[in-house]
């Protein structure tokens, strides 16, 4: 049966099945939180028991996986195409990754009220990266208890998915001892064991996203030591064998006759998709310089509004097998 | 140049037919919106457009991401000061100059500028905590783009200032900054710890006691030290940061101010510029425009092929049309949802540009932003 279902999706790829966290990273705008969501599809088609965590509380990735928007509490999410797996989701809040923290540890209810009482804001404003290590140290808690097969954190968005990153190490720079430089020292081995976490970078085929992907890989590996997967370019233009003619050799290679208007449409049609899929072929040819890393190329999708059906499409595409840089050129 | 005050056309309460009214005589130009949508070269390209009508403009970036010092070549400048642009314009009183405002360094500068001397300055600057702190602080970033906002203004040296704002989220957490900062200062435990000269063991206070206590079980007895010591060292700072804050907040919503709210068509996008709209209107700032990036064309009509294609080149052409058609569809369903939620300010289609990554590239952007073609 899970054979039947997961065979003409593909298996899962090998590089997704290798690891227990998953923390997806991007820009604002280039679609983290979308390929946060298919992978948890794709992961959930090969059997696994999946947990989608949302940091930043974007709430709408519970609906595009056919779930009410996502909150602290967990739920099941129903994704339109039924998988062997499974996928929950919910957010992490800082506050709340406290209050746990302090009750995981056995603080007293005398801490916790003087944590509450100075208020949460001036404790992790006064120990910065305090907020972010929270968040990382309570998803270090959910793989420890396994609550999960693979967890998939999609991360803060802009810049500050390094610093959400960067937070253990930079509390061990301030912090001598304590609780605090436990919970940093745990979450630094987690994010530097590559068997047990990964880091999904994603951008887009232009310029200014690319260049800033770069800076974040070598900031990502050799600053913090973490793992890459394979680097997913999203929303590439479909580049079709077709865009290297004008329409009135297609039409004659297809034996079609063809009004002048519709030749005109077309050619007009194939002008500016060649013109984008040539920018596009530039900034891969970037990637091949500058970042040997492989990738996963995820289609542009010819909408404005994602609904839950377009999560599968991208969850196939995110299934094929990673471009290897300067095999990409043809 | 006195044309802010001469030809006022930019009122809050009158909403002008164009960029070009706001380009010609808005004293500050605030650009807010989602990631990804092209806010910061459209900012860039408003205070190019400003300089090419012979005003002195500079146009202020706090965005994290040196997109525009890509675009106007100041890589390396975050911090420092004012930059002119050089070959911006041929307009002989005009000129554009770019600034990146980066946390940290901002964050020194005020301290070095504020703290009265020397001796005091160097003890916040060496202070562990304020060393994690400057960069991170819950909102730093923020209120030191309040605080340089407030500089350009009352410095009284250009004609128009453009600040771009960090994406979406973070726009609104800008507004809301002056009245955060303000909060924290007033908040009783700072307000204990700051007390000049008495010894931190002797803190009695109950919530600054169980506060440090709380600290001290948590991450040890040197961060408490480095703590009492980093808010010790900023009392006497925290009138004149308040003082700032409150006539920022005053400049943001007066008469000369226009703000620009920059979306591209993407679901995301608009969801997250419906929302900003509606905080800007609830926060009484003077959204002027909103301007819409990255619009795919709408291709020329096409009959369907007489009978069904085999695959093909023709076949990849029509399937091309076809995506397009229903692109351009999609994305005019989003655009209606803004331009309703808009409230009557004009809105300007701008459709996908090439890379715009020069001063040529920055002209041409502002052709479109301020002659839009119906």
């Amino acid at each position: 049966m899970a054979a039947r279902r997961t065979a003409p999706h593909g298996a899962t790829p090998a590089w997704l099945g290798h690891t227990r966290v998953l923390v997806v990273v991007g820009k604002g705008g280039v679609g983290t939180s979308t390929v946060a969501a298919s992978l948890a599809v794709l992961a959930s088609r090969g059997g696994a028991d999946v947990l989608l965590v949302s940091v930043d509380g974007k709430p709408g990735l519970g609906p595009l996986l056919g779930g009410t928007p996502l909150a602290p509490d967990e739920q099941v999410l129903r994704p339109l195409d039924p998988s062997p797996g499974r996928i929950r989701g919910r957010t992490i809040t800082p506050k709340q990754a406290f209050g746990d923290y302090l009750e995981l540890k056995g603080f007293g209810s005398l801490l916790r009220r003087a944590a509450s009482a100075a208020s949460f804001d001036v404790i992790a404003g006064s120990t910065p990266g305090m907020e972010h290590l929270l968040v990382l140290g309570k998803i270090k808690e959910l793989d420890r208890e396994r609550a999960a097969d693979l967890i998939i954190v999609d991360a803060p968005p802009a810049g500050h998915a390094a610093p959400f990153l960067r937070s253990a190490s930079a509390l061990r720079a301030t912090v001598a001892s304590g609780p605090v430089r436990d919970q940093a020292d745990e979450v630094s081995a987690l994010l530097a064991d590559h068997a047990r976490s990964q880091c999904v970078m994603v951008t887009l085929p232009e310029e200014t996203p690319v260049n800033e992907v770069i800076e974040l890989a070598y900031d990502l590996e050799e600053d913090l030591g973490l793992a890459l997967a394979p680097l997913v370019v999203n929303a590439c233009w479909p580049d079709r064998p077709g865009f290297a003619l004008s329409a009135a050799a297609a039409a004659k290679q297809q034996q079609v006759s063809l009004p002048v208007a519709s030749r005109r449409a077309l050619d007009d049609a194939v002008t500016f998709a060649r013109g984008i899929v040539e920018r596009q072929r530039v900034q891969f040819g970037r990637l091949d310089q500058a970042l040997p890393l492989p990738r996963v190329h995820v289609p542009r999708l010819p909408i404005a509004r994602l609904m839950p059906a377009h999560i599968d499409v991208l969850a196939d595409a995110l299934a094929t097998v990673p471009v290897v840089p300067g095999e990409v050129a043809r | 140049m006195s044309s802010r005050t001469a030809n006022a056309t930019v009122d809050a309460n009158e909403v002008p037919e164009s960029l070009s009214s706001v380009v010609r005589d808005a004293a500050l130009v605030v650009t807010c919106g989602p990631g990804g949508v092209g806010k910061t070269t459209t900012a860039a390209a408003l205070a190019l457009a400003a300089a090419d009508a012979g005003r002195k403009v500079i146009v202020v970036t706090v965005d994290p991401a040196k997109r525009l010092a890509d675009t106007l070549g100041i890589q390396g400048a975050a911090g420092g000061d004012p930059v002119e642009v050089p070959g911006a314009t041929q307009h002989p009183h005009g000129s554009l100059w770019a600034q990146m405002l980066d946390a940290e360094t901002t964050f020194d500068r005020l301290i070095t500028d504020r703290a009265g001397d020397a001796t005091r300055a160097e003890a916040i600057l060496a202070n562990p905590i304020y060393r994690s702190i400057a960069g991170s602080l819950a909102g730093a970033q923020e209120y030191m783009a309040i605080e340089r906002l407030h500089q350009l203004v009352t410095s009284g040296e250009w004609d128009l200032i453009v600040i771009d704002t960090p994406p979406s989220r973070h726009a609104i957490d800008l507004l809301g900054a002056p009245d955060r900062l303000v909060s924290f200062f007033s908040h009783p435990v700072y307000r204990v710890l700051t007390v000049p000269g008495r010894s931190f063991a002797r803190i009695t206070n109950a919530g600054a006691s169980t506060f440090l206590w709380a600290i001290r079980r948590l991450a040890g007895a040197k961060v408490v030290e480095d703590t009492v010591e980093f808010f010790r060292s900023l009392s006497g700072m925290e009138a004149g940061l308040r003082q700032r804050a409150a006539e920022t907040a005053k400049i943001l919503r007066r008469d000369g101010t226009a703000f620009v709210l920059v979306s591209s068509p993407r679901a995301e996008a608009i969801d997250e510029a419906v929302h900003l709209a509606g905080a800007l209107r609830t926060g009484g700032f003077p959204l002027l425009a909103t301007v819409i990036n990255l619009v795919h064309p709408t291709p020329l009509p096409l009959a369907s092929p007489a009978k069904p294609l085999a695959s093909g080149p023709l076949a990849d052409q029509f399937a091309l049309h076809a995506d397009l058609v229903a692109l351009a569809a999609d994305e005019a369903r989003e655009m209606t949802t803004l331009r309703t939620l808009a409230g009557g300010v004009p809105v300007i289609e701008v459709p996908l540009l090439d890379d715009v990554q020069d001063l040529s590239g920055l002209a041409n952007l502002g052709r479109h932003l301020l002659e839009p073609d119906d």
